[in-house]
């Protein structure tokens, strides 16, 4: 959980386009949170939704065409220092969804394990090198021996593993997430999702979890954010949102998720979203706290309904 | 549900196994797999990539890549073993007409060059020998009847102006449309938003009910299968390891690799704690399985998993798996805790 | 089945817990492929592709080996009889293989010195079109903010027809092997260079070169390590391809006269001679034997590259 409250990630009104002048698309229309540092947490949406794009934006692979984003209190988006840049490219990592394409086919494990650290030259010799390329894999449950092999030799579990390796010989303190299990197979995903939450105790590590499946979502996340078509709809503590989901998507979004249980599956109702539910001609949304922990996108009207309907839990 | 005595075997597949022929070596990617489809059930077969299902269904249609084969076993559809056909054209009256299929992306299932509902009608042309007018008017009713608004417009539209959802209903549609007896849904909504998902099963489930039609769902999503299906069969390593009704198979499991499955669900998980997760990959099918296809994996392996492929045990009449824990003479081992609790949590729901 | 085996008496003994070690587990999903053996294989499949290898080989072996056999003449020397008077013209004979052309020289010689010349032109030009393009294209594909700048440049230099680049070269600067090596780079390191271009773009946004952007890796590391191994094998495809429409260019140019000069024997300048010929059934075998030769090589080349084309298609090893 947010153990000392201290912010390690400031996004503010970010906004990113796709596109030139003429079609031009605005895939994250003004998103805002903040991460503190030691939490995992949770940006969820469906696809088209935003959310890949805002990891990509922190991972500055993706230009913000508004807003900034903040490090540790420093702006890194836009021009920065070469300092700054270095200090960001160790420090902010990214793992990527499809372990099929986020390996260089061509190049020994080896190598592309040490690719960063090749980069910004943090080893004293080859054999510091060697043994922190070794440290790495066996940190994610690989065999040492495996860096002489190419990518191709592995499977879909174990190459996902070769890539948070090459994580973690950087040293980060934020992961940025980007699906890392939705392209593997359903046994292998807890292999993964084990690994990384011991890599988070052990370095207290920071994860911006990047996902469309809420129930692994409500698992391994402190705080969940939901997105919908480029906007950040409602943000909560996690159980909190699964408790008193609010917002009508965030809803509809809980109810469509399949449980393991046929019984309870064969009598679910599917909650469906229609937008044009929300009346935002006169009365525009804001971003409002509606209780401790938990924030969402409504307008005036919505905010005393919703008021309503916690109070009637309590 | 679906009781084994009161319904009809509409297809049954006896000791098939399939090989292929990679790189100068072959593999077996069926391993004598003997399963009965019957009439109306809904069947989810499970299983992760390199388990087989894939290439098990498709052997149903002769689908099969040009280097694989069905090397020993039949596969008996309507009194005619449809493993011992050779070319094409044997295949052409089944395909479709008797079994049809729809797979994962249905952006590169459908022709994006022709219109949408031509792809529809083309298919009640082919099938149910009608033309015309009379093939657009149908065309229309089945575009309406699988949930596409506006169908008369829609027909003139093409696949990129509908969205995944909506074009995964054209394919069904299509599919619809050669009046089928068996439909085989090659994971049809991996590729889809959870929403959009939950909207096209139960769009499949109301088809199978209305046209009394026996499914075949394929999925890795113990989720969806929960959804759908009535019985699951579990594979791996291209065998079938466990079989039974939809509530024997989530309350009761009896094979180490359905326990290992369901205990790797986060849903299931507790926060903070571990998820049960399994060691390693499956295993190359290039060399011969010895034994338990899952032993190296299993922490809790007998040492006869290494010698002896088990045999199927009984556990109901519906109900059985090939694991050599139900022989009378294995040891007692405990169920794993996630198992355990599911059994109470959910199995209370009885 | 279940049966048989349930009776069957099994030893208690093998109902205990076998050893387990996790590290099998990891062990067992390894394959073995290797792209490039795979790719050597489906080469090796294609019958007619490894005998026009061999052709090919045996081809420029026998080009180089072929001064220092026994009983060769010079390749320009004029050759004369007991009177002086220049054996113009003969036919295929024992002492002249190929016969002799228009002013006495023997043309069997002639035949090979030309192929020395045409290919080690051919080979030189490729390779210079290789270097250039790649590096011009991996930067004009990579780098956003160049494209728009190269691509200009590109299109100027194509618009401007190849052959009035080549005689205004040929113009100033002598005729010989250094002047037609430099007009055919010149004009023919743009379609290597688009080709390059448009691979790179397709390849630029994958994971696994975001995953290097994101870890800081400069420019040329990628360049060399995560570009240019996937554009290996198109490359050997386009090289083989370019050698013969390099010879083919040569052929043309000094067709249309400004080419080698007549003093330097080359495949052009042979079937040059040969094609005024033509019309003369008896003397057709000057243009023949050239033109012979220069198909053998046109044609296996590009079968050889073809077949290596898709040999290295990762879609065809199975």
């Amino acid at each position: 959980m947010k153990n000392n409250n201290e912010v390690l990630l400031e996004v503010n009104n970010l906004k990113v386009e796709f596109g030139g002048k003429k079609n031009k698309f605005v895939a994250v229309k003004g998103v805002s949170f903040n991460v503190y540092k030691g939490e995992t947490f949770g940006l969820v949406g469906e696809s088209g939704s935003g959310k890949t794009t805002i990891g990509r934006a922190i991972m500055r692979i993706n230009e913000a065409a508004e807003g900034e984003i903040k490090f540790k209190g420093k702006k890194i988006n836009g021009k920065i220092s070469k300092e700054l840049d270095r200090e960001v490219t160790e420090k902010i990592q990214m793992i990527f969804q499809d372990p099929m394409a986020s390996l260089n086919e061509r190049a020994k494990v080896d190598y592309i394990v040490s690719e960063g650290i090749y980069n910004l030259k943090k080893f004293k010799d080859e054999a510091d090198r060697k043994a922190k390329v070794e440290k790495a894999l066996t940190d994610v449950g690989l065999l040492p021996e495996f860096a002489s092999r190419f990518p191709h030799e592995f499977s879909g579990g174990q190459r996902q593993r070769i890539g948070i390796a090459r994580v973690l010989i950087m040293e980060p303190e934020l992961v940025v997430a980007d699906e890392p299990i939705s392209a593997l197979d359903v046994s292998i995903r807890a292999q993964v999702l084990n690994i990384l939450s011991h890599l988070q105790k052990e370095r207290g590590l920071t994860y911006i979890f990047v996902a469309h499946d809420l129930s692994v979502v409500r698992f391994i996340t402190d705080r969940i954010a939901v997105i919908h078509k480029g906007k950040i709809v409602e943000l909560a503590e996690s159980e909190k949102l699964f408790e008193n989901p609010l917002h009508p998507y965030t809803r509809a979004l809980i109810s469509a998720v399949p449980q393991p249980d046929p019984i309870a599956e064969r009598n679910k109702v599917i909650e469906i979203y229609d937008p044009s539910c929300h009346n935002y001609d006169v009365d525009k949304p804001e971003w409002v706290k509606i209780e401790e922990d938990h924030y969402i996108l409504a307008n005036k009207e919505e905010i005393i309904k919703y008021k309503e309907i916690l109070e009637s839990k309590v | 549900m679906n009781n084994k005595k009161n319904n009809e075997v509409v297809l049954s597949v006896s000791d098939l196994s399939i090989k292929f022929e990679l790189r100068g070596r072959s593999l077996k990617a069926i391993r004598h797999i003997s399963l009965d489809l019957y009439k109306g059930e809904s069947l989810a077969i499970v299983g992760e990539s390199g388990s087989g299902k894939s290439v098990f269904t498709k052997s149903f249609m002769g689908l099969l890549d040009s280097n694989g084969w069905i090397d020993t076993g039949s596969i008996n559809y309507k009194g005619t073993d449809l493993a011992k056909f050779k070319n094409n054209k044997d295949w052409l009256k089944y395909r479709g007409g008797e079994i049809a299929m729809i797979f994962q992306d249905p952006m590169t299932a459908l022709n994006p060059l022709k219109k949408i509902g031509h792809q529809v009608q083309e298919a009640i042309e082919l099938h149910q020998n009608i033309k015309g007018d009379a093939a657009k008017k149908l065309t229309i009713e089945i575009l309406n009847d699988v949930g596409i608004p506006m169908p008369e417009k829609r027909y003139e539209q093409y696949p990129h102006e509908f969205s995944g959802g909506m074009r995964q209903r054209v394919v069904i549609a299509t599919a619809m449309a050669c009046k089928p007896n068996v439909l085989i849904c090659d994971e049809p909504t991996t590729a889809l938003d959870v929403t959009i998902q939950a909207q096209i099963l139960d769009l499949l489930k109301g088809m199978q009910k209305k046209y009394n039609l026996t499914v075949v769902f394929i999925t890795h999503d113990l989720g969806v299968v929960a959804n759908v299906a009535d019985r699951i069969a579990v594979m791996y390593a291209g065998d079938i390891v466990e079989v039974g009704m939809a509530e024997e198979i989530f309350y009761n499991p009896q094979h180490p690799y359905t326990w290992a499955l369901l205990s790797s669900l986060p849903q299931l998980g507790t926060k903070g704690e571990d998820l049960y997760s399994i060691a390693g990959t499956p295993p190359s099918l290039y060399k011969e399985i010895v034994g338990d296809a899952f032993a190296p994996r299993n922490p809790r392996a007998l040492k006869i998993d290494y010698i002896k492929t088990p045999p199927y045990f009984e556990i109901s009449e519906t109900h059985k798996a090939k694991t050599w824990l139900l022989h009378p003479d294995a040891p007692q081992i405990e169920v794993p805790d996630v198992i355990r609790r599911l059994h109470e949590h959910f199995g209370g729901n009885r | 089945m279940t049966s048989d085996v349930k009776t069957e008496k099994i030893d208690k003994s093998l109902f205990e817990f076998a050893e387990y070690d996790s590290k099998n587990a990891e062990l067992i999903g390894y394959s073995n492929y290797s792209y490039w053996r795979s790719t050597l294989q489906v080469f090796l499949k294609n019958k007619i592709a490894v005998i026009l290898l061999f052709v090919v080989v045996l081809l420029l072996l026998f080009t180089v080996v072929q001064p220092y056999l026994p009983n060769q003449h010079s390749p320009i020397k004029i050759n004369v009889d007991a009177d002086g008077l220049q054996l113009r013209n003969l036919p295929p004979s024992s002492e002249y293989w190929f016969g002799t052309n228009s002013i006495g020289q023997d043309i069997w010689s002639r035949i090979w010195s030309g192929t020395r010349t045409s290919l080690f032109i051919g080979l030189t030009v490729g390779i210079i079109e290789l270097i250039v393009g790649i590096f011009v294209g991996s930067i004009w594909g990579y780098v956003r903010k160049l494209d728009p700048i190269i691509t200009e440049i590109y299109n100027v230099i194509t618009n401007i027809p190849t052959t009035i680049i080549l005689i205004l070269i040929a113009y100033i600067l002598e005729p010989g092997i250094l002047t037609i090596i430099i007009a055919m780079s010149v004009t023919r390191w743009t379609s290597m260079a688009r080709f390059v271009r448009n691979l790179v773009i397709i390849i630029r946004d994958r994971e696994y070169n975001l995953a290097s952007r994101c870890l800081g890796t400069p420019l040329h590391r990628i360049a060399s390590k995560n570009l240019l191994p996937y554009l290996v094998s198109v490359i050997m495809l386009r090289l083989a391809l370019a050698i013969p429409l390099a010879i083919g260019s040569e052929v043309f140019l000094t067709y249309i006269g400004i080419g080698l000069p007549v003093d330097i024997p080359s495949l052009g300048n042979l079937i040059n001679e040969g094609r005024m010929f033509i019309m003369t059934p008896s003397l057709r075998y000057q243009l023949l034997f050239p033109t012979a030769v220069l198909s053998i090589i046109t044609i296996s080349f590009y079968v050889m590259g073809n077949a290596f084309g898709d040999a290295s298609d990762p879609k065809n090893h199975i």
